[in-house]
């Protein structure tokens, strides 16, 4: 059986495809269209998958599955646009206009744009999606789960119960939190209220609370307040969710928190490196962040334990986009009821089109629930070598022109290559060049779904020194210097840095909790170190990812730590760079030192 | 006509609020938009010198790109939020790949003459610096792709022939724009009246399902778009 899975309309539009029981190509639209968070229908994605599954045609698909139900979300989008009447007259506009000229008839686009019959098409609701996304490719055998998002259709926090029966996945719900009651808004709420991107940028708002004191904490619990059974109420005193023309936050926010921060406006702390000098109005920004990050840890901690009340499970699957905060999911496996917590590679939106699909291609054959695993390395994959014949002609002089600004060109810079018979010499030269303080990007194989880069489409650097990580922040990622950066570490190494327990370490393959680093590594790992010195590591396995693996173990040989910071690959705006082409078009603008694409290292020589 | 259309643009829209940034972000996006395309056709090139030549002019495009984010940066009130535009190939993959660079000569010679207007109209800034750089870069592509359409051998006639029907394509997207941006007023008055109407009757029920503290019916299934 072949089965398509498609989300798009929000955010993160993506498509995916199953065969057999067995996730053979996903992808997010953004890696093709290099458009962030791209939303709309995911043509190029679709296109991937099919020619990722043999070639199929439209007609070879036995069933397309889309992630959301429109006409939930509708009632949904029509009630909170009327609720605030007379003063909403814009927000109704607005959403009509863009839900009846288009989102309502979704599951009728994805029927025209890929002439597929009717019948062939099934939808499930956004959090019913965001729940068997997170269970169908956790490998447990029942679980407990929670899904944590902004908003879906009606609900903005949803917990289930899973369990296989017959081959069969059996799905449950026990609670639903319904909308505006929201931590992913208020979070997000937040976001914008500190300047930064809301749906994008939350990861700024995570790195800077770990600057921020206890100011506000007790304001915020008082706003999202929680209840007897373990939820939470959110006081819409404090926020414009139902009207957001308004400004996401009211006056009322205001006179607590304070006047909202100009994007403009300079932020002076560091993750690494000396402090800066930080003025109470900035301060306050940074501890409104610590008030946020706190209270949503303590409301997914009674969440999580709620839910285990309900389901007294040793397993929890997790979804949905609040559980990309890595620093709440630490505290959900120190100090939650679950032993063991599954996050999926991609746990947003993106990420639904592989679960629905599993999801429905289990209903109908029989699956043993092991089977159903899988692993982020799932993109599309390039013959670099054409692109590489090309960047031989490509002039240096003329490149020089159009670096990225602020960068100087290299004097007699020139542009060499050198192809690699074996991994293991490749692996060997660019360890060196590592240890030798190149930035090196490393783009291999098939690309990660999801927002982290796990070593197929990384850029790397020793993760010791300071000076090139302020360098890599400035001349390659244009990344503020209060965002710290995490490491990759081989598995073997991985409990000699990593202050964690023994049997932790699995949950951290890709790059979902934050973690302590054992203080007699501070130095050795500094450059990838937060100022609470935590990391989000990857911990990197032989079986996971062999060739990355390999290249940490011959880095580790010459270093005594076979650890690299690694950071994603991708422009400030731009989504991870996906063809070899984008590699090389930011290897050439910025301040990468090298390049290693497949077997092949390209790298910058100067007089 | 265009001349007149920028003036107007600058002196009575852009200084409203975040209008001026809203613009600079497209044209941003618009830099960025013409690197998707180069790369798209660049793939669909064998000589790897050609190649080399589209893979620079994106090169190009992308500092082009980053020019107006640092603008936007200077002038807007809030970050940068990506574009959202729906891509599409200009031409389908069995169409001979030198009309693509037809499309993109005449977009290039579109933005040149916009930009050089832009920044002829607009005061001494950080925008007009940026616009100066940008479009001595465009006037040299216009001759580039034009260089490229012959290189690829296509015909006189054949040129000609694209690039005016590529000129009356714009124009038709231009009007059906147009035509959207007056439906979309009048679609504004028809549902402004609409929530008059049913807000007066609605909105206490609209209150009350707000005011709920769980979802009260179980949509936790799969479904059929039709049984």
């Amino acid at each position: 059986m072949n089965v398509l899975g498609v989300s798009y309309g929000y955010h993160d539009a993506s498509a995916s495809l199953i065969v057999d029981g067995r996730v053979v190509a996903a992808s997010a639209e953004e890696r093709f269209t290099r458009q962030k968070h791209d939303s709309n229908f995911p043509t190029f994605a679709i296109d991937y998958c099919l020619q990722q599954g043999g070639a199929l045609r439209v007609g070879d698909i036995d069933q397309v599955v889309f992630h959301e139900d429109p006409h939930a979300k509708f009632a949904r989008v029509l009630t909170t646009a009327l609720a605030p009447f007379p003063r909403s007259r814009l927000e109704f506009v607005n959403s009509t206009k863009s839900w009846m000229g288009k989102k309502l008839w979704a599951l009728n686009t994805v029927s025209s744009r890929l002439d597929i019959a009717a019948d062939r098409i099934s939808y499930l609701s956004h959090h019913f999606s965001h729940a068997v996304q997170a269970f169908m490719g956790s490998g447990f055998d029942e679980s407990a789960i929670l899904i944590v998002d902004a908003v879906g259709d009606w609900a903005s926090t949803a917990l289930f119960r899973g369990r296989w029966q017959d081959g069969q996945p059996v799905i449950e719900r026990i609670f639903e939190v319904p909308f505006p009651n929201s931590l992913g808004l208020v979070y997000s709420a937040f976001t914008a209220f500190l300047g930064f991107n809301p749906n994008d940028s939350e990861c700024s708002t995570m790195a800077l609370a770990a600057f921020g004191r206890p100011v506000y904490v007790d304001a915020v619990r008082a706003i999202v307040a929680e209840l007897d059974d373990g939820t939470y109420r959110v006081d819409q005193g404090y926020f414009n969710f139902a009207n957001f023309y308004k400004g996401v936050v009211t006056s009322r926010f205001t006179q607590v928190f304070g006047e909202p921060r100009s994007f403009a406006q300079k932020l002076p702390f560091r993750s690494f490196g000396a402090p800066g000098d930080a003025t109470s109005d900035v301060q306050r920004f940074a501890d409104a962040a610590f008030a946020v990050q706190t209270v949503i840890e303590e409301r997914l901690l009674a969440l999580a334990r709620r839910l285990h009340r309900e389901h007294p499970s040793e397993n929890l699957c997790f979804a949905g986009g609040v559980s990309l905060n890595c620093v709440a999911n630490r505290r959900l496996l120190a100090e939650g009821p679950f032993k063991n917590i599954h996050i999926p590679p991609d746990p947003g939106d993106g990420g639904t089109a592989v679960g629905t699909a599993l999801y429905y291609d289990a209903l109908h054959e029989r699956v043993d629930p092991r089977a159903a695993s899988y692993d982020p390395y799932l993109g599309a994959q390039y013959d670099e070598r054409d692109d590489i014949r090309m960047f031989e002609h490509v002039k240096p002089e003329h490149v020089s022109r159009y670096l990225k600004r602020g960068l100087a060109p290299l004097p007699g810079m020139q542009f060499r290559q050198a192809t690699f018979a074996n991994v293991d010499d490749l692996v060997a030269e660019v360890a060196g060049r590592l240890l030798r303080g190149n930035i090196v990007g490393w783009f291999q194989g098939r690309a990660e779904i999801g927002p982290r880069a796990l070593g197929n489409r990384s850029i790397l650097i020793r993760p010791d020194d300071l000076h090139l990580a302020l360098r890599l922040s400035r001349d390659v990622k244009d990344r503020a210097l209060f965002r710290p950066y995490a490491f990759s570490v081989a598995e073997e190494d991985a409990l000699e840095v990593l202050d964690v327990a023994p049997e932790h370490v699995r949950f951290c393959r890709w790059m979902q909790f934050a973690q302590p680093v054992r203080s007699t590594h501070w130095d050795k790992v500094a450059a990838a170190l937060h100022v609470d010195h935590t990391t989000r590591p990857q911990v990197c396995s032989a079986a996971e990812n062999p060739r990355f693996h390999r290249l940490l173990t011959a880095f580790g040989d010459r270093f005594g730590l076979a650890a690299l910071l690694n950071t994603s690959f991708n422009p400030s705006g731009y989504p991870i760079v996906s063809t070899p082409v984008e590699a090389l078009t930011m290897f050439a603008r910025t301040g990468m030192d090298a390049l290693a694409l497949g077997n092949t290292l390209v790298w910058k020589d100067a007089n | 006509m265009e001349r007149a259309k920028i003036w107007l643009a600058v002196k009575f829209v852009w200084p409203l609020n975040g209008k001026m940034a809203e613009a600079i972000r497209g044209f941003q996006a618009t830099e960025a938009d013409g690197v998707w395309h180069l790369h798209r056709t660049l793939h669909r090139l064998d000589d790897p010198r050609q190649r080399a030549i589209l893979f620079t002019h994106g090169l190009e495009e992308e500092a082009h790109a980053e020019e107006f984010t640092l603008a936007y940066a200077h002038y807007g009130q809030r970050p940068l939020a990506p574009a959202n535009f729906e891509r599409r190939e200009l031409y389908p993959a069995d169409e001979p790949t030198w009309k693509t660079f037809a499309f993109v000569n005449v977009g290039e010679d579109d933005a040149t003459q916009r930009f050089r207007l832009l920044r002829d109209t607009i005061d001494d800034g950080l925008l007009k610096e940026s616009l100066g750089r940008v479009v001595a870069d465009e006037e040299g592509h216009v001759g580039l792709t034009h260089s490229l359409l012959v290189r690829m051998g296509a015909t006189d006639a054949e040129i000609r022939t694209e690039l005016r029907r590529v000129r009356v394509q714009r124009l038709w997207e231009s009007w059906l724009r147009s035509g959207r941006r007056v439906i979309d007023r009048l679609a504004t008055v028809i549902l402004s009246v609409v929530y008059f109407v049913i807000g007066a009757v609605l909105h206490r029920t609209a209150r009350a399902r707000l005011s709920r503290t769980f979802v009260d019916y179980d949509n936790n299934r799969i479904k059929k778009l039709v049984e």
